[in-house]
């Protein structure tokens, strides 16, 4: 393939079946990256994707395993840790300050005077790091989601046995690894590079791939991602030139030798395939290391050190001499320039350990089998990704950290890229060796994320987002609005540059809006009634036929979760109508109401199949006889009035009601007339001065009237008392949640939402504390300039002072704020009567 | 998170598109202060409960469902 990587001014050569670490190692690179506190270099280690060392950045993107990334001509790749450069690393003079620097020091360090934390903090952000994000907005990655009987996670000799046997019985298999999967398997169906990152309750495995997130559902998950080799810990273990047999192997697979002469530990099977791929790519051997059990495996005319121990590794930019004590007990230097370590294997179970108790989930092959039993040597890095050494872990033992959950959290290890994958078993034997009770001596607990996952697949939506769209959303856009969401809802939130202009068509003349995202239910049958009286707190007994009336929706806790409008409609039932982003909850309490308390009514949602139109303003009657036959006086059809009429040859269930406080009719037609009905209303409105009117003109209107958004300006626990709005509960009557009001009835709430007059400004107050004095009392919830008044008026709720009483002289910011009546504008309402 | 739960009307379906009604409790109550304890204090055994979960993302119908919440297994 040839081709070359950029490494800074260098190119690097490629060949096929390149990674990008083994290109690295053949240019004779041997320090991949600078650790993570003290700046020490750190070489190729594990091989395998596992540890933190060989970490780069390629072409922006920090975190690349490099040991297990393919290599791709033109990658611009950059190694981390190091400045200004890996090789010459001035920061590196960290490594000789370990006493300045204890394990835990931010903890304790930089606490007085306060401000050197704030210094301390960009100097420590600055030193470490493993590469720097990409600034700027993530987008999304895309999700999908997979069905099937077994998954089987890691494609190696055991997991294509275990799907193999799967498809075989006929399951429905898939088969991921993270990286490639050559030959796939016959019937099987094989996700290859998608990595799993974590399990679930479900079970649910989630992949992360190039392509996305991948949410799978199986019944079965089995687990063969094998197993890593043994991490050993001596002094010096973490030298560039220190490698695990897979990383020596890994190298001479791809053609690279790893070193001229080389010192192998061997202390099980696997050792002896490392040693003989090294001696095949021709490097000499110094000498083999072996337990006695395996001396006679040893290959002859091979230096043989049986039962020897490593005391250390030495060298001071890399590995120079392997240091033992022989099995006479002498101490011998060993040089070399490569010391392979092949020690034993530990299970790669982390994503097994993630699963609940009693979950179908299970480990096969090296992932299942018992690890190896190491002795852990006196100093040495036990965590190579955040540079915890063992006189680290020592430390936070005697400072009484004497659990492997609280050295984990006192020391940090386990919490780097690797995620304990090297150091976890390492930190429970600590803690057992030093007599910590079985529960403190345990492995930490595994939690998802299992490999280094981008952000964009981490804000992958894990549902279709339904974009709720009305029957005019072409012509709103036609129309040139902006349209954005408002709930599950796209809506407009203005026509124009000048929101005053809508504004103005409203209070002065007339103006339209689509409303059709309003919730809409139709309550029919027997006991529909019946319902409405029990769900409401709202008096029904008296509401005639053609009438509505204001509805309070209550839960039992006679908490306020939605307001709207109950439009008796005689013979035909009942009509109720939510907030736009109320729908879902107003439809699921009306028939939990009708389901439990065994009401023989049906509950009709007609959100969808309706739409509705808001025709508003002084004039707004006279636009609108010019497009019906029926009667639309003010006798004929009264404020609060509900009649059908026909608009514009489009049948209309019409209710006299508005948020904005004009005249106004709300015409609820079916959706698919929606387009028709608003072409002809613009139209005939054009000679009026019509022009249509978005959610920022709305909330001023509505503001200038005093009405509070539920959800907006409401918090879950208000009740009607703690938003003024009492009136709207029918005082005397059962209804759900009449018992907790009764509880309440005697004292007055703690807390209220109130009108607010503010010296100056708009919305940006909205979210402002409201002090007195100093005190935090209240918060702005909503807030305006409203034009026709000429004042900045807003909403919010305000706390009981000590005294008693509720504060009416406040501050937001440096915005003097006073308590006043709501509603601001025509509060007669005169001109909604009109 | 991959919970299921069995609705009569759609079979197994993932819990996410349910929403969660809480625990089966009577509808009313004879008088304020056992309704106070009907509202607010709910069992919340650690085993298995009685649940109301309400379909939204499909039929949209109210369900009983029994959960053990130290487990989550649901029939």
């Amino acid at each position: 393939m040839g081709g070359r990587l950029r490494l800074g001014r260098r190119r690097v050569p490629l060949d096929d079946g390149d990674t990008i670490a083994s290109a690295m190692y053949r240019a004779g690179i041997r320090t991949f990256s600078r650790s993570l506190k003290y700046h020490r270099r750190r070489g190729l280690y594990c091989g395998t994707g596992e540890c933190p060392n060989c970490l780069v950045t390629v072409d922006g993107v920090p975190g690349v395993r490099s040991c297990v990334t393919p290599a791709r001509d033109g990658m611009r790749v950059r190694r981390e840790g190091g400045w200004p450069s890996v090789e010459r690393d001035v920061l590196s003079v960290l490594d000789r300050l370990h006493a300045l620097l204890p394990v835990g020091f931010y903890y304790k360090t930089f606490i007085r005077p306060r401000w050197m934390w704030a210094m301390a903090d960009r100097i420590i952000r600055r030193s470490v790091g493993l590469g720097r994000l990409p600034v700027g907005p993530v987008v999304a990655g895309t999700s999908r989601h997979l069905h099937c009987d077994v998954l089987v996670v890691g494609g190696g000799e055991s997991g294509r046995a275990a799907a193999v046997s799967a498809a075989a019985r006929g399951e429905r298999t898939v088969l991921c690894d993270e990286g490639e999967v050559p030959d796939p398997p016959e019937g099987v169906e094989v996700l290859a590079r998608h990595a799993a990152i974590g399990t679930y309750e479900g079970p649910m495995v989630s992949l992360a791939s190039g392509e996305g997130l991948v949410e799978v559902h199986p019944e079965r998950v089995m687990i063969a991602t094998g197993a890593t080799e043994l991490h050993p810990v001596f002094p010096g273990n973490d030298l560039p030139g220190v490698m695990l047999g897979r990383a020596a192997a890994g190298l001479v697979r791809r053609g690279v030798k790893p070193g001229v002469r080389a010192v192998v530990v061997v202390e099980h099977d696997e050792g002896f395939e490392h040693l003989e791929a090294l001696r095949s790519a021709g490097v000499r051997i110094a000498a083999v290391v072996v337990p006695g059990s395996l001396g006679s495996a040893v290959p002859d005319g091979l230096r043989t050190l049986v039962g020897a121990d490593v005391l250390r590794a030495e060298g001071r930019e890399r590995v120079r001499f392997a240091v033992l004590r022989d099995a006479e007990g002498v101490t011998r230097g060993i040089g070399c320039d490569v010391f392979v370590l092949s020690t034993g294997r530990s299970p790669r179970d982390d994503l097994l350990r993630m699963s609940a108790q009693g979950e179908p989930v299970e480990a096969v092959g090296d992932a299942a089998a018992a690890a190896s039993p190491k002795e852990m040597s006196t100093a040495g890095y036990v965590c190579l990704c955040e540079d915890v050494s063992v006189a680290d872990l020592e430390r936070a033992w005697d400072e009484g950290y004497r659990s492997s959950e609280l050295l984990k959290r006192y020391t940090t290890a386990t919490m780097g890229p690797c995620q304990g994958a090297m150091c976890g078993r390492h930190l429970a034997a600590f803690a057992a060796a030093r007599g910590a009770a079985a529960n403190a001596a345990r492995r930490t607990t595994a939690r998802p994320l299992a490999r280094p996952t981008p952000l964009e697949i981490l804000a992958a939506p894990v549902h279709e987002v339904i974009d709720k769209r009305t029957s005019l959303h072409d012509l709103h856009v036609a129309a040139g609005a902006r349209v954005g969401w408002s709930g599950p809802w796209l809506r407009p939130f203005a026509y124009g540059d000048d929101p005053q202009e809508e504004y103005r068509a409203v209070r002065e003349r007339v103006s339209v809006m689509d409303v059709g995202t309003l919730g809409k239910f139709l309550l029919t049958g027997p006991d529909a009634k019946d319902l409405v009286d029990d769900a409401f707190p709202t008096r029904v007994d008296d509401l005639a036929p053609g009438r509505a009336r204001y509805l309070l929706a209550l839960d039992e806790a006679g908490y306020v979760f939605d307001d709207g409008l109950l439009c008796s409609l005689g013979a035909e039932g009942w009509y109720v109508t939510s907030t736009s982003g109320g729908a879902d909850r107003m439809e699921g309490w009306l028939r939990d109401r009708a389901d439990r308390c065994g009401f023989r009514a049906h509950v009709v949602d007609l959100t969808a199949e309706r739409g509705a139109t808001l025709v508003a303003g002084p004039l707004a009657r006279e636009l609108l006889v010019g497009l019906t036959d029926d009667p639309i006086d003010r006798e004929a059809f009264p404020h609060m009035g509900v009649r059908e009429v026909t608009v514009a040859g489009v049948p209309c269930g019409a209710i006299r009601a508005g948020f904005v406080g004009e005249v106004a009719f709300e015409l609820h037609h079916p959706r698919s007339r929606g387009p028709d009905l608003w072409r002809a209303i613009v139209e005939a409105g054009a000679p009026l001065g019509l022009a249509p009117h978005g959610l920022d003109a709305l909330e001023v209107l509505r503001l200038e009237k005093g009405h509070p958004y539920v959800g907006q300006d409401t918090l879950p626990d208000d009740t009607p008392a703690k938003l003024g709005l009492e009136w709207a509960v029918h005082a005397g009557k059962r209804f759900a949640g009449s018992h907790a009001l009764e509880r309440l009835a005697g004292s007055s709430p703690e807390r209220r939402l109130v009108g607010l007059e503010f010296d100056r400004g708009g919305a940006e107050l909205r979210g402002v504390p409201l002090r007195v004095g100093a005190r935090i009392v209240g918060r702005v919830t909503s807030a305006a300039r409203s034009p026709i008044l000429d004042r900045s008026i807003g909403l919010g709720w305000i706390r009981r002072e000590p005294e008693g009483l509720f504060p009416e002289e406040l501050r937001a910011d440096r915005v003097g704020v006073r308590v006043v009546p709501t509603p601001f504008y025509d509060p007669a309402g005169d001109r909604l009567r009109g | 998170m991959a919970l299921r739960v069995p609705c009569p009307n759609c079979g197994w379906r993932p819990s996410t598109e349910f929403a969660w009604g809480g625990e089966l409790r009577p509808v009313e109550a004879p008088d304020v202060e056992s309704d106070f304890a009907r509202v607010f204090l709910p069992e919340n055994a650690a085993g298995e409960q009685a649940e109301r979960w309400f379909h939204l993302l499909g039929c949209r119908r109210w369900i009983l469902v029994q959960r053990d919440t130290t487990t989550n297994r649901v029939r």
